[in-house]
């Protein structure tokens, strides 16, 4: 298949989650949502059930209102706006971690609100690499897996979860493949956002069969040329609106930093042992992120390392109004950039945004200074 | 928008409560420079941090949220978060962070000077925003972190498993901070201090429950004062005597009919979230000149870290206000609404903390509904004067009092 094609239906199923979802549903398949930022996917799909991510929607918040105060991010709003306007129907249960302040209140607010998704929470260790870190981890999936057979009847077994492992490590690794291919391939910030989106809507196996092809394809086309190279972080980089601003403008994305993006593929599980511990030990093993406890801020420095490693002029930071973890970390990571003589810019981002403007602006301002 | 500059201080009984906590705390800070000036290694430390490390192991630590706090009520809230938000921090995280990074950064405040860490303690049990404060204080003073993580606890009650999670970490920092400061951990001074812990915490459990009497014998507003004892010294043996002179006054004020609430108290109520310090004249007054005393706050129950041993000790830290579900959080405070007979509640929409204030409008609906009392929010925020509105505070406040006046003509 051309690339055009494929990539055509990879933003298929970006735009279309429902569709995915009815799809499923209608195949006899259980689904079951999964929150931001990690939540342990190999072992929801291990037992048969497909996790579907669930990042909100660039919408207007109503519903949501009567939960939360306006200053909470608006990727947590619209989850909730969209549980109670009952688009996730059919969804068996919704696993949501307490990675960060405003996650933890989505879990409390959902029982309520969406009564008829029934709330699994996951709760991670900050402290999760010594010994005692990996088992409160595995005391987690193990809550995890008692409520998702409470809410689907599915049973968990070791081989099976073996298995799910390995699937979702190729994953990891084609999708690895990708960013780096991606970064001089002549493909648009939208195309690129569009494979990493549709990664949430579809079954691992599915997914890694269609970006493989377009590995290939990729790889043997044209290349990109005459463009500001960025590396972009943030949690997430979806609006089409931006994407749209980034390829007018003639910027190209050579990498990312992006919780909904690559921070999802840099680690696997290993693939001997008892897949529980391997589970655990994956966890244990991700850094570079602002949701995992980092005392040294390695992530600055993978972020300025990156960018360096693939030749970027500039880091854009795309700032998700109210995140708290995120914005802690904008003051070294700017500081780290002025210290490496990469320019930068912070653009608010906001799933209510209308006007984009002001972003607009700041973006070409950004470009004339290559 | 002015904000209110603190009133003139008058004496104080040296040997009343009001007196001996001050003292207490204030103390912290003065025990903290003199041993930076001897040459011994200081910390700042989380204020849910177990307090049991520091003070068993003999080291002098220093609070940043107290002394934001500190700040904040002095009038410096404002100009530190200008100094932050100069440097890159979004004006929208937290307003205690942003005035200690500020503090990082000048290492000056005349409202409240401390000395500079040689380490940070770190512990999330109030929220997660801790570490990411605590990780850029620690990076831009190059110092190292210890960092007890007591996650989130989505159920009602604390797991074994949570336990021997946080006890691990517990042993992991003891050790970190012999290696980084030479002292040593003792069973027997440990023991000392959770008998300490322990007679403070009962102390100021009843201490607080005297608002069981009506009218109460004293103005909840002291409250958001002396729970720093707790949160900071309880571990001293001193500050048990404190919290014991604290109750001892509480009952000869209920038995001579006396208050530490100047006015007649027409009507009583819940404050929930933290107070708005740059704004504690204003919000203090608002309610008092209507008659209304805040008798109860989550403090009164949650800083009675009451333990019998370590793993008890490690469950205590896992249940401290925010580290709880709702239905837990929910519970306690429909307990204190109606053990203080309580009728109404008032609900800080604070800006600075999303933890507190994110299932907040669900839980008060909760607690209105258990209690059959009205429920009022405002906006504003811990210490940045900018996030509250005078004129609101009072419209709601009005609001609140109107209802639980009309259900008293109706009961």
């Amino acid at each position: 298949m051309a690339v055009n094609e494929l990539l055509a239906q990879l933003h298929e199923v970006a735009v279309s989650p429902k569709k995915q979802l009815e799809k499923y549903l209608s195949e006899g398949k259980k689904v079951v949502a999964v929150a931001p930022v990690y939540t342990p996917q190999e072992i929801i799909h291990s037992m048969g059930l497909v996790p579907m991510g669930v990042w909100g929607a660039d919408m207007e918040i109503n519903e949501a209102k009567k939960y939360y105060p306006a200053f909470i991010c608006s990727i947590m709003q619209t989850i909730l706006e969209l549980g109670i306007k009952g688009e996730y129907d059919g969804v068996s249960a919704i696993v949501i971690p307490s990675l960060c302040d405003s996650l933890k209140t989505l879990g409390q607010n959902w029982k309520y609100a969406v009564k008829n998704i029934p709330f699994i929470p996951m709760t991670y260790p900050q402290n999760r690499k010594p010994a005692y870190g990996l088992k409160f981890t595995k005391a987690g999936y193990a809550r995890v897996i008692s409520d998702l057979t409470i809410a689907t009847g599915a049973q968990y077994s070791a081989f099976a979860l073996t298995e799910s492992i390995k699937i979702y490590n190729e994953h990891n690794a084609v999708m690895r493949e990708f960013a780096e291919i991606a970064s001089d391939a002549d493909i648009t910030a939208a195309q690129r956002s569009d494979v990493f989106k549709s990664a949430w809507f579809m079954l691992p196996e599915e997914h890694t069969a269609i970006v493989k092809q377009l590995n290939e394809e990729l790889k043997a086309g044209p290349k990109a040329e005459g463009k500001v190279r960025v590396l972009i972080t943030g949690i997430l980089e979806d609006s089409p609106s931006l994407l749209k601003i980034l390829d007018d403008n003639g910027i190209k994305v050579v990498f990312d930093d992006v919780a909904h993006e690559s921070r999802q593929y840099r680690t696997d599980a290993p693939e001997s042992g008892n897949p529980m511990d391997a589970m655990a030990q994956k966890f244990a093993d991700m850094d570079n992120c602002t949701l995992l406890y980092d005392p040294e801020k390695k992530r600055v420095d993978y972020i300025v390392e990156q960018a360096k490693k693939h030749n970027a002029q500039g880091v854009i930071v795309l700032m998700t109004k109210f995140c708290d973890p995120e914005e802690f970390d904008y003051v070294p990571i700017k500081r780290a950039c002025e210290a490496a003589g990469l320019m930068h810019l912070n653009i608010e981002v906001d799933r209510q945004m209308v006007n984009y403007e002001q972003a607009n602006t700041m973006i070409q301002a950004f470009k004339e200074m290559f | 928008m002015g904000q209110e500059t603190t009133k003139p201080k008058h004496v104080v009984d040296p040997n009343s409560a009001k007196y001996k906590l001050g003292q207490l705390a204030a103390q912290a800070y003065t025990d903290a420079m003199e041993a930076k000036a001897r040459g011994e290694k200081i910390g700042w430390c989380a204020s849910n941090f177990p307090v049991e490390i520091p003070e068993t192991l003999g080291l002098y630590v220093v609070y940043p949220e107290n002394q934001a706090a500190g700040i904040a009520a002095r009038g410096g809230g404002e100009r530190m978060c200008n100094v932050a938000e100069a440097d890159g921090y979004s004006n929208d995280l937290c307003a205690y962070a942003r005035i200690s990074l500020a503090y990082a950064k000048l290492k000056d405040a005349p409202e409240q000077n401390m000395p500079m860490p040689d380490f940070v303690l770190c512990c999330n049990n109030i929220c997660n925003c801790m570490i990411k404060w605590y990780e850029n204080l620690a990076k831009e003073l190059n110092i190292p972190m210890i960092m007890i993580d007591i996650p989130f606890n989505p159920d009602y009650e604390v797991s074994d498993a949570q336990v021997e999670y946080i006890k691990g970490q517990f042993w992991d920092a003891v050790h970190q901070l012999e290696e980084i400061t030479g002292k040593k951990w003792s069973d027997e001074r440990f023991k000392e201090v959770m008998a300490s812990s322990g007679r403070a915490s009962r102390a100021w459990i009843e201490a607080t429950s005297q608002a069981k009497y009506v009218p109460s014998p004293f103005n909840g507003f002291d409250l958001l004062n002396h729970m720093a004892v707790m949160v900071t010294a309880r571990g001293r043996e001193a500050a048990g005597e404190a919290m014991e002179t604290l109750l001892k006054e509480y009952k000869e004020n209920h038995e001579k009919g006396l208050s530490t609430f100047r006015a007649e108290e027409k009507y009583r109520i819940m404050f929930e979230g933290i107070a708005c310090w740059p704004w504690l004249r204003v919000t203090s007054t608002g309610l008092k000149s209507r008659g209304i005393n805040m008798v109860t706050t989550i403090y009164a129950d949650a800083f009675g870290y009451i333990y019998n041993d370590f793993d008890e000790m490690c469950r205590v830290y896992a249940e401290v206000p925010n580290s709880m579900n709702l239905e837990r959080s929910r519970d306690k405070r429909i307990k204190l609404c109606k053990e203080n007979h309580v009728e109404g509640l008032l609900v800080h929409t604070n800006r600075s903390c999303k933890l507190w204030s994110g299932f907040m409008p669900e839980m008060s609906r909760q607690i209105g509904e258990a209690c059959n009392i009205p429920v009022a929010s405002f906006d504003g925020d811990q210490a940045d004067p900018r996030n509250f509105s005078e004129a609101q505070y009072d419209t709601r406040v009005q609001g609140l009092m109107e209802i639980m006046e009309a259900n008293k003509g109706g009961k």
